[in-house]
Protein backbone atom coordinates (compact mmCIF):
# COMPACT_ATOMS: atom_id res chain seq x y z
CA UNK A 1 0.00 0.00 0.00
CA UNK A 2 2.98 2.33 0.51
CA UNK A 3 3.24 2.82 -3.21
CA UNK A 4 -0.34 4.05 -3.37
CA UNK A 5 -0.23 6.85 -0.82
CA UNK A 6 3.39 7.63 -1.56
CA UNK A 7 2.79 10.97 -3.35
CA UNK A 8 0.75 12.37 -0.43
CA UNK A 9 3.40 11.22 2.05
CA UNK A 10 6.08 12.83 -0.13
CA UNK A 11 4.05 16.02 -0.24
CA UNK A 12 3.50 16.17 3.53
CA UNK A 13 7.05 15.11 4.41
CA UNK A 14 8.30 18.07 2.43
CA UNK A 15 6.69 20.26 5.11
CA UNK A 16 7.25 18.30 8.34
CA UNK A 17 8.36 14.87 9.50
CA UNK A 18 5.77 12.13 9.72
CA UNK A 19 6.14 9.30 12.22
CA UNK A 20 5.97 5.68 11.05
CA UNK A 21 2.60 5.35 12.79
CA UNK A 22 1.28 8.38 10.90
CA UNK A 23 2.52 7.03 7.57
CA UNK A 24 0.94 3.67 8.33
CA UNK A 25 -2.34 5.38 9.21
CA UNK A 26 -2.32 7.14 5.81
CA UNK A 27 -1.46 3.96 3.96
CA UNK A 28 -4.17 1.99 5.73
CA UNK A 29 -6.74 4.72 5.18
CA UNK A 30 -7.11 3.78 1.52
CA UNK A 31 -10.15 1.54 1.10
CA UNK A 32 -9.75 0.97 -2.63
CA UNK A 33 -8.13 2.31 -5.78
CA UNK A 34 -10.24 3.57 -8.65
CA UNK A 35 -9.28 4.38 -12.24
CA UNK A 36 -11.05 7.34 -13.85
CA UNK A 37 -10.63 7.80 -17.61
CA UNK A 38 -9.66 11.14 -19.14
CA UNK A 39 -12.52 13.66 -19.44
CA UNK A 40 -14.66 11.82 -16.91
CA UNK A 41 -15.84 13.41 -13.69
CA UNK A 42 -14.17 12.21 -10.51
CA UNK A 43 -16.74 14.06 -8.41
CA UNK A 44 -19.67 16.14 -9.66
CA UNK A 45 -21.03 19.42 -8.41
CA UNK A 46 -23.87 18.61 -6.01
CA UNK A 47 -22.48 15.19 -5.05
CA UNK A 48 -22.31 14.23 -1.38
CA UNK A 49 -19.31 11.87 -1.31
CA UNK A 50 -18.78 9.48 1.58
CA UNK A 51 -15.11 9.09 0.65
CA UNK A 52 -12.40 11.55 -0.33
CA UNK A 53 -10.23 11.13 -3.42
CA UNK A 54 -6.46 11.15 -3.26
CA UNK A 55 -4.78 11.48 -6.65
CA UNK A 56 -2.02 8.89 -7.11
CA UNK A 57 -1.36 9.33 -10.82
CA UNK A 58 -2.62 11.69 -13.48
CA UNK A 59 -3.90 15.23 -13.69
CA UNK A 60 -7.29 16.51 -12.53
CA UNK A 61 -8.98 19.90 -12.41
CA UNK A 62 -11.61 21.57 -10.27
CA UNK A 63 -14.04 23.46 -12.44
CA UNK A 64 -17.28 25.33 -12.66
CA UNK A 65 -19.43 25.87 -15.71
CA UNK A 66 -20.95 29.31 -16.22
CA UNK A 67 -23.49 30.50 -18.81
CA UNK A 68 -22.98 29.52 -22.47
CA UNK A 69 -21.16 26.38 -21.34
CA UNK A 70 -18.01 28.37 -20.60
CA UNK A 71 -15.79 26.72 -18.07
CA UNK A 72 -13.46 28.09 -15.44
CA UNK A 73 -10.80 25.79 -14.06
CA UNK A 74 -10.08 26.88 -10.48
CA UNK A 75 -7.39 24.35 -9.59
CA UNK A 76 -5.07 21.90 -11.29
CA UNK A 77 -4.29 18.78 -9.29
CA UNK A 78 -1.16 16.68 -9.51
CA UNK A 79 -0.27 13.36 -7.87
CA UNK A 80 -0.27 13.59 -4.08
CA UNK A 81 -3.16 16.07 -4.00
CA UNK A 82 -6.08 15.17 -1.76
CA UNK A 83 -8.59 16.42 -4.31
CA UNK A 84 -11.72 16.59 -2.19
CA UNK A 85 -10.46 16.18 1.34
CA UNK A 86 -12.78 19.07 2.19
CA UNK A 87 -15.87 17.08 1.17
CA UNK A 88 -15.31 15.29 4.49
CA UNK A 89 -16.58 18.44 6.21
CA UNK A 90 -18.26 20.49 3.49
CA UNK A 91 -20.46 17.49 2.58
CA UNK A 92 -22.02 18.83 -0.64
CA UNK A 93 -19.62 19.53 -3.55
CA UNK A 94 -19.96 23.12 -4.80
CA UNK A 95 -17.89 22.33 -7.90
CA UNK A 96 -16.86 19.33 -9.97
CA UNK A 97 -13.51 17.60 -10.34
CA UNK A 98 -12.62 16.29 -13.79
CA UNK A 99 -9.88 13.88 -14.83
CA UNK A 100 -7.71 15.54 -17.53
CA UNK A 101 -5.81 12.31 -18.11
CA UNK A 102 -6.41 8.77 -16.92
CA UNK A 103 -6.29 9.13 -13.15
CA UNK A 104 -5.47 6.56 -10.49
CA UNK A 105 -7.29 7.52 -7.35
CA UNK A 106 -7.10 6.20 -3.80
CA UNK A 107 -10.39 6.45 -1.95
CA UNK A 108 -10.35 7.29 1.74
CA UNK A 109 -13.68 6.81 3.56
CA UNK A 110 -14.83 9.78 5.61
CA UNK A 111 -15.30 7.43 8.58
CA UNK A 112 -11.55 6.66 8.39
CA UNK A 113 -10.73 10.38 8.22
CA UNK A 114 -12.85 10.88 11.30
CA UNK A 115 -10.84 8.18 13.06
CA UNK A 116 -7.57 9.84 12.03
CA UNK A 117 -8.76 13.16 13.46
CA UNK A 118 -9.65 11.35 16.71
CA UNK A 119 -6.37 9.48 17.06
CA UNK A 120 -3.61 11.46 15.32
CA UNK A 121 -3.54 15.15 16.27
CA UNK A 122 -0.33 15.93 14.37
CA UNK A 123 -1.44 14.10 11.23
CA UNK A 124 -4.75 15.97 11.50
CA UNK A 125 -2.83 19.24 11.51
CA UNK A 126 -0.90 18.07 8.46
CA UNK A 127 -4.16 17.36 6.61
CA UNK A 128 -5.40 20.75 7.74
CA UNK A 129 -2.16 22.22 6.34
CA UNK A 130 -2.92 20.43 3.08
CA UNK A 131 -6.24 22.29 2.71
CA UNK A 132 -4.62 25.54 3.87
CA UNK A 133 -2.09 25.23 1.04
CA UNK A 134 -4.99 24.63 -1.39
CA UNK A 135 -6.47 27.88 -0.07
CA UNK A 136 -3.14 29.70 -0.44
CA UNK A 137 -2.91 28.52 -4.05
CA UNK A 138 -6.42 29.87 -4.71
CA UNK A 139 -5.41 33.28 -3.29
CA UNK A 140 -2.31 33.32 -5.45
CA UNK A 141 -4.30 32.38 -8.56
CA UNK A 142 -6.89 35.07 -7.85
CA UNK A 143 -4.16 37.69 -7.58
CA UNK A 144 -2.47 36.48 -10.75
CA UNK A 145 -5.80 36.37 -12.60
CA UNK A 146 -6.72 39.89 -11.60
CA UNK A 147 -3.45 41.73 -11.78
CA UNK A 148 -0.75 39.98 -13.84
CA UNK A 149 -0.35 40.29 -17.59
CA UNK A 150 -1.30 37.19 -19.57
CA UNK A 151 2.38 36.34 -20.11
CA UNK A 152 3.25 36.78 -16.43
CA UNK A 153 0.21 34.75 -15.43
CA UNK A 154 1.26 31.85 -17.67
CA UNK A 155 4.85 32.03 -16.37
CA UNK A 156 3.53 32.01 -12.80
CA UNK A 157 1.39 28.92 -13.45
CA UNK A 158 4.30 27.10 -15.08
CA UNK A 159 6.59 27.90 -12.11
CA UNK A 160 3.99 26.60 -9.67
CA UNK A 161 3.21 23.40 -11.56
CA UNK A 162 6.89 22.64 -12.04
CA UNK A 163 7.58 22.95 -8.29
CA UNK A 164 4.51 20.97 -7.28
CA UNK A 165 5.39 18.15 -9.67
CA UNK A 166 9.03 18.18 -8.63
CA UNK A 167 8.02 17.88 -4.99
CA UNK A 168 6.26 14.58 -5.61
CA UNK A 169 9.09 13.16 -7.70
CA UNK A 170 7.53 13.87 -11.11
CA UNK A 171 10.31 16.02 -12.54
CA UNK A 172 13.25 14.72 -14.51
CA UNK A 173 15.80 17.45 -14.13
CA UNK A 174 14.23 20.57 -15.59
CA UNK A 175 11.51 18.66 -17.43
CA UNK A 176 7.98 17.72 -16.37
CA UNK A 177 5.16 16.03 -18.27
CA UNK A 178 2.28 18.47 -18.60
CA UNK A 179 -0.62 16.81 -20.44
CA UNK A 180 -2.75 19.96 -20.49
CA UNK A 181 -4.18 21.26 -23.77
CA UNK A 182 -4.05 24.89 -24.73
CA UNK A 183 -7.84 25.08 -24.45
CA UNK A 184 -7.55 23.82 -20.87
CA UNK A 185 -4.82 26.36 -20.15
CA UNK A 186 -7.18 29.00 -21.53
CA UNK A 187 -9.96 27.84 -19.20
CA UNK A 188 -7.48 28.00 -16.31
CA UNK A 189 -6.06 31.43 -17.05
CA UNK A 190 -9.25 32.96 -18.41
CA UNK A 191 -7.66 33.48 -21.81
CA UNK A 192 -8.72 32.71 -25.38
CA UNK A 193 -6.79 29.99 -27.19
CA UNK A 194 -5.32 32.68 -29.43
CA UNK A 195 -3.87 34.44 -26.40
CA UNK A 196 -2.63 31.17 -24.88
CA UNK A 197 -0.74 30.50 -28.11
CA UNK A 198 0.69 34.00 -28.15
CA UNK A 199 1.98 33.95 -24.58
CA UNK A 200 3.50 30.46 -24.94
CA UNK A 201 5.14 31.64 -28.12
CA UNK A 202 6.53 34.63 -26.27
CA UNK A 203 7.94 32.51 -23.43
CA UNK A 204 9.51 30.18 -25.99
CA UNK A 205 10.96 33.05 -27.98
CA UNK A 206 12.48 34.52 -24.83
CA UNK A 207 14.20 31.19 -24.23
CA UNK A 208 12.40 30.54 -20.93
CA UNK A 209 10.63 27.27 -21.71
CA UNK A 210 10.46 24.55 -24.34
CA UNK A 211 7.47 22.32 -25.16
CA UNK A 212 8.05 19.01 -26.90
CA UNK A 213 4.68 17.33 -27.05
CA UNK A 214 3.64 17.15 -23.41
CA UNK A 215 7.16 17.52 -22.08
CA UNK A 216 7.76 20.98 -20.67
CA UNK A 217 11.36 21.99 -20.03
CA UNK A 218 12.33 24.99 -17.96
CA UNK A 219 15.24 26.63 -19.78
CA UNK A 220 15.76 29.66 -17.53
CA UNK A 221 14.20 29.24 -14.09
CA UNK A 222 15.39 32.55 -12.66
CA UNK A 223 14.04 34.62 -15.53
CA UNK A 224 10.80 32.62 -15.68
CA UNK A 225 10.24 33.36 -11.99
CA UNK A 226 10.96 37.01 -12.60
CA UNK A 227 8.54 37.24 -15.53
CA UNK A 228 5.84 35.46 -13.49
CA UNK A 229 6.54 37.49 -10.32
CA UNK A 230 6.73 34.10 -8.66
CA UNK A 231 7.82 33.48 -5.08
CA UNK A 232 7.11 30.07 -3.60
CA UNK A 233 6.22 31.24 -0.07
CA UNK A 234 2.54 30.35 -0.55
CA UNK A 235 3.43 26.70 -1.21
CA UNK A 236 4.89 26.40 2.34
CA UNK A 237 7.78 24.26 1.14
CA UNK A 238 10.00 24.52 4.20
CA UNK A 239 10.29 21.59 6.57
CA UNK A 240 9.44 22.63 10.09
CA UNK A 241 7.44 21.58 13.14
CA UNK A 242 3.76 22.11 12.45
CA UNK B 1 -30.67 49.46 -38.32
CA UNK B 2 -27.17 50.76 -37.64
CA UNK B 3 -24.82 51.18 -40.54
CA UNK B 4 -21.89 48.80 -40.19
CA UNK B 5 -18.74 49.67 -42.12
CA UNK B 6 -15.39 47.92 -42.35
CA UNK B 7 -11.97 49.48 -42.77
CA UNK B 8 -8.87 47.39 -43.42
CA UNK B 9 -6.03 47.91 -40.94
CA UNK B 10 -2.80 46.10 -40.13
CA UNK B 11 -2.60 44.94 -36.54
CA UNK B 12 0.65 44.29 -34.70
CA UNK B 13 0.60 40.76 -33.32
CA UNK B 14 3.48 38.46 -32.41
CA UNK B 15 5.96 41.13 -33.38
CA UNK B 16 4.72 41.33 -36.97
CA UNK B 17 1.74 42.77 -38.75
CA UNK B 18 -1.36 40.77 -39.56
CA UNK B 19 -4.36 41.60 -41.69
CA UNK B 20 -7.14 43.21 -39.77
CA UNK B 21 -10.39 45.14 -39.95
CA UNK B 22 -11.87 47.93 -37.93
CA UNK B 23 -15.61 47.55 -37.58
CA UNK B 24 -17.57 50.74 -37.16
CA UNK B 25 -21.21 51.15 -36.25
CA UNK B 26 -22.62 54.48 -37.40
CA UNK B 27 -19.06 55.72 -37.58
CA UNK B 28 -18.14 54.58 -34.04
CA UNK B 29 -15.38 52.02 -33.58
CA UNK B 30 -16.83 48.87 -32.01
CA UNK B 31 -14.36 46.10 -32.89
CA UNK B 32 -10.93 45.30 -34.28
CA UNK B 33 -10.41 41.92 -35.94
CA UNK B 34 -7.12 40.30 -36.85
CA UNK B 35 -6.45 37.33 -39.06
CA UNK B 36 -5.40 34.18 -37.16
CA UNK B 37 -4.10 30.96 -38.65
CA UNK B 38 -4.82 27.41 -37.61
CA UNK B 39 -1.43 27.36 -35.87
CA UNK B 40 -2.34 30.34 -33.72
CA UNK B 41 -5.46 28.68 -32.35
CA UNK B 42 -3.82 25.29 -31.88
CA UNK B 43 -5.43 23.21 -29.17
CA UNK B 44 -8.65 25.20 -29.17
CA UNK B 45 -12.08 23.64 -29.23
CA UNK B 46 -13.89 25.90 -31.64
CA UNK B 47 -13.11 27.72 -34.87
CA UNK B 48 -9.53 26.95 -35.95
CA UNK B 49 -8.74 29.81 -38.29
CA UNK B 50 -10.39 33.04 -39.18
CA UNK B 51 -10.85 36.44 -37.60
CA UNK B 52 -10.05 36.98 -33.95
CA UNK B 53 -11.77 39.68 -31.92
CA UNK B 54 -8.62 41.54 -30.95
CA UNK B 55 -10.45 44.34 -29.19
CA UNK B 56 -14.05 45.35 -28.74
CA UNK B 57 -15.66 48.52 -27.54
CA UNK B 58 -19.01 49.35 -25.97
CA UNK B 59 -21.33 46.32 -26.08
CA UNK B 60 -18.61 44.46 -28.06
CA UNK B 61 -16.07 45.02 -25.29
CA UNK B 62 -14.27 42.35 -23.32
CA UNK B 63 -16.20 43.24 -20.17
CA UNK B 64 -19.25 41.93 -21.96
CA UNK B 65 -17.62 38.93 -23.61
CA UNK B 66 -14.87 37.43 -21.48
CA UNK B 67 -13.44 35.06 -24.06
CA UNK B 68 -12.90 36.78 -27.41
CA UNK B 69 -14.29 34.64 -30.23
CA UNK B 70 -12.71 33.59 -33.52
CA UNK B 71 -15.03 34.07 -36.50
CA UNK B 72 -14.93 31.96 -39.65
CA UNK B 73 -15.24 35.05 -41.86
CA UNK B 74 -15.87 38.76 -41.64
CA UNK B 75 -19.59 38.33 -42.34
CA UNK B 76 -19.92 36.17 -39.27
CA UNK B 77 -18.15 38.86 -37.23
CA UNK B 78 -20.60 41.47 -38.50
CA UNK B 79 -23.55 39.28 -37.49
CA UNK B 80 -22.00 38.99 -34.03
CA UNK B 81 -21.43 42.75 -33.80
CA UNK B 82 -25.07 43.41 -34.76
CA UNK B 83 -26.27 40.94 -32.12
CA UNK B 84 -24.10 42.59 -29.48
CA UNK B 85 -25.32 46.07 -30.37
CA UNK B 86 -28.89 44.87 -30.17
CA UNK B 87 -28.34 43.17 -26.82
CA UNK B 88 -26.75 46.35 -25.46
CA UNK B 89 -24.97 46.07 -22.16
CA UNK B 90 -26.61 42.89 -20.89
CA UNK B 91 -24.02 40.11 -20.57
CA UNK B 92 -24.09 37.39 -23.22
Amino acid sequence: MTRMTNPLILKLEQRDQLSDAEKRALENAVSRVRIVEADEDIVREGDRPSESSLLLDGFAVRYKIVSNGRRQISAIHVPGDFIDLHSFLLKTMDHGVLALTTCRIALVPHTTLEKITDEFPHLTRMLWLNTLIDGAIHREWLTAMGRLSATAHMAHLICELYLRLKMVGRAEGDTVQLPITQAELGDTLGLSTVHVNRVLQELRKEGLIRFQGEALTILDWERLKKVGEFTSTYLSLQNEDR
Amino acid sequence: MREITLQPISVMTDGGGSDGHMILADGLLVAILSRVTEEQTLGGQAQVEGWFLEAGFGPCGVLMSVTPPVFADVDEAVVWVRARLEAGFSPS
